[in-house]
């Protein structure tokens, strides 16, 4: 293949981080010594970095979220068990939020890799490797994108009445009455996450690329000359070979049905669009967090330790599911 | 026919005429006519933006804005400059930061990731794959507990905090320097060492230059995250003196209320986001090619 990119052989067989932490473990006192002391110097300004900023954060957050936090009264963080997880459990805004949020999801998610796995394809048919890497470059564009500019740039593009979109819709294509998108509530939702796609798609398009790139020719000859047309070699050689791509990629989706920048950037502060069709989950977490009542700590926590729970079973399943339909 | 190949393809097209050089290619040409489409869809927003910014205010809002402006003006980087001082305050801020958080977590990586790959000790492999595993556990109440670590610290509406706290992303980092090295022959530090070097030395003198690749990998990616990070700087910064662009950009322009049609001027924006996007963009296109190592390294995971 003459995109510049060499076939590794898969030989050896894929370790997961799961089982590479338990070799870790049953190995950790074992094996030969040498120079102990540079070695725990050098590790420890990152250790020391990580643990302070990101290693207690994590382990005391996950303690807020079993209690009643309220970060403006004095000295007020008592244990309560799964008392926030009952609040929420009755909670009618936290529901019509949890609604939006899968929605967002549902919409986001295929999106996002169903179009990165089929960008990526063609351009892993494109065998000249100048004109590869201009298509590897336009589509990872966005990515870099501050997520600010990328949200605010298709805020002025969706604009109703001055919108390049619109504008377009309307006198190219004749659409007479096309949508007003982040002013209209019922198209809030979707606006938002198809902007969000066009941000992220990139990342998922050069992930998917590598992978196929490391799939090695022979086997597509191989299948050829055996009568495999395309769709048959796609679903037989291309997508098993992808699975450790796609759980790149399906953990790095996992976060998104709790995000919360999304709505905080296009309407800011104070707004979460059209009768708050933007709020979603990770939305309203942070304003009962940062900006309502007395920042009541507990509660948030508990809705996103509720979202990240789900987020990493879903991405489970969905993995899971690929995994089954491989099999036969 | 007289052509004798063994090409799988039965037949061979016919090569004459410039239609027949296209019939031949007929499937490339529909490829790159779809991957065109898809490639609008990234670029089109770009241009637009290009395009809006280099217009004056009466190119902008006449009957039918066109995509390409044929008179382009500076008038609108002019409005920047002259008007909006806080741009460029937000902008030294952000590099500030930026280039704080970079240097700082380049640092710390390379010399772990030398320890992590190169270095024999206790709990090794144990720590590392516990910071790697880590990574993986969601984090519920992260931030709430990074804004009271901060106050506790004195950090919140401090660049310094700002600096530490993304520098402290080292996890996926250090993975990508320890690789580096892994892959580093080790020869190179055996002669060194032979010849007289220390371990430090060996690292210092000889391992460390040979790493380079691997510390632009992690550079080029923590600083096109930190440019762009919105939600942690929102939430560890009140002083609009501190203000980085993308909370910048996002208090200035957001204000107005949508719904209403209230309406900034398109030009300005534009320009604005454009000189906000400009370091990362040139950054990535200059070492475009260091982001697709990155993404193998994070294969490898």
């Amino acid at each position: 293949m003459s995109n510049g990119f060499e076939s590794r052989p898969d030989a050896a067989p894929r370790r997961t981080v799961w089982s590479n932490w338990r070799d870790a473990l049953r190995t950790a006192r074992q094996g030969r010594v040498d120079h102990a002391l540079m070695g725990y110097l050098f590790i420890l300004p990152a250790l020391a970095l990580y643990l302070t900023f990101s290693g207690y954060p994590l382990i005391r957050g996950l303690l807020i979220a079993f209690s009643d936090y309220r970060y403006l009264i004095p000295d007020h963080q008592p244990f309560n068990g799964i008392a926030n997880f009952v609040e929420m459990a009755g909670d009618p805004l936290f529901w019509e939020s949890f609604g939006r949020s899968l929605y967002y999801t549902v919409i986001y998610t295929p999106l996002n890799i169903g179009l990165g796995l089929l960008i990526a394809v063609l351009i892993s048919k494109v065998l000249r490797p100048f004109e590869a890497a201009v298509y590897r470059v336009i589509a990872y564009l966005p990515v870099v994108l501050p997520i600010a500019v990328a949200l605010l740039l298709w805020r002025q593009l969706l604009h109703p009445q001055f919108g390049y979109l619109n504008y377009f819709l309307s006198e190219w294509i004749g659409i007479a009455n096309p949508p007003a998108w982040l002013a209209d509530k019922e198209w809030v939702i979707p606006t938002l996450a198809v902007a969000a796609v066009w941000k992220q798609v990139g990342q998922n398009i050069l992930l998917f690329l590598v992978g196929l790139y490391n799939i090695n020719n022979e086997l597509y000859e191989a299948a050829s000359i055996d009568g495999a047309n395309g769709w048959a070699q796609f679903s037989q050689i291309t997508l098993p070979l992808l699975k450790p791509t796609f759980t790149v990629i399906l953990v790095l989706a996992a976060g998104i049905i709790g995000t919360a920048e999304e709505s905080l950037i296009m309407f800011g502060r104070t707004s979460a669009g059209p009768e708050n069709a933007a709020m979603l989950v990770g939305r309203y977490a942070y304003d009962i967090a940062f900006y309502l009542g007395d920042m009541r700590w507990g509660y948030a926590a508990a809705m996103n330790l509720t979202m990240g729970v789900i987020s990493m079973l879903m991405a489970g399943v969905i993995f899971k599911l690929l995994r089954s339909e491989r099999a036969d | 026919m007289s052509v004798t190949s063994t090409s799988p393809y039965i037949t061979k097209p016919r090569t004459g005429t410039t239609i027949g050089r296209l019939w031949a290619q007929r499937n490339d040409l529909f490829l790159r006519l779809v991957l065109w489409l898809f490639l609008a869809a990234f670029l089109l927003p770009f241009i637009w933006t290009i395009s809006a910014s280099l217009k004056t205010r009466q190119e902008l809002y006449v009957e039918l804005p066109s995509l390409i402006t044929l008179n382009p003006t500076t008038a609108n980087y002019a409005y920047v400059w002259r008007r909006m001082p806080d741009f460029f305050m937000q902008f030294r801020n952000s590099f500030l930061v930026t280039s704080g958080a970079v240097i700082l977590q380049v640092a710390v990586t390379a010399v772990a990731g030398y320890a992590f790959a190169r270095l024999r000790f206790p709990g090794r492999d144990l720590i590392f794959y516990t910071m790697i595993l880590l990574t993986f556990v969601p984090r519920a109440g992260g931030l709430m507990a990074q804004y009271e670590l901060m106050s506790f610290l004195h950090l919140r509406n401090s660049q310094l905090g700002l600096i530490l706290a993304f520098a402290a992303g080292v996890p996926i980092p250090i993975f990508i320097m320890r690789q580096t090295f892994i892959n580093l022959p080790s020869a190179f530090e055996d002669a060194a060492l032979i010849d007289g070097c220390n371990r430090f030395q060996a690292f210092w003198r000889v391992m460390l230059p040979m790493a380079t690749g691997g510390m632009l990998v992690v550079g080029l990616f923590e600083f096109i995250r930190v440019w762009g990070e919105y939600l942690f700087t929102l939430t560890m910064i009140d002083n609009p003196d501190l203000y980085t662009l993308g909370i910048g950009i996002a208090m200035s322009f957001v204000g107005l209320a949508l719904e209403d049609g209230e309406f900034t001027s398109y030009g300005a924006e534009a320009a604005v986001y454009l000189l906000t996007s400009a370091p990362v963009l040139i950054l990535f296109i200059v070492f475009q090619r260091m982001f697709i190592r990155g993404m193998l390294e994070g294969l490898k995971l």
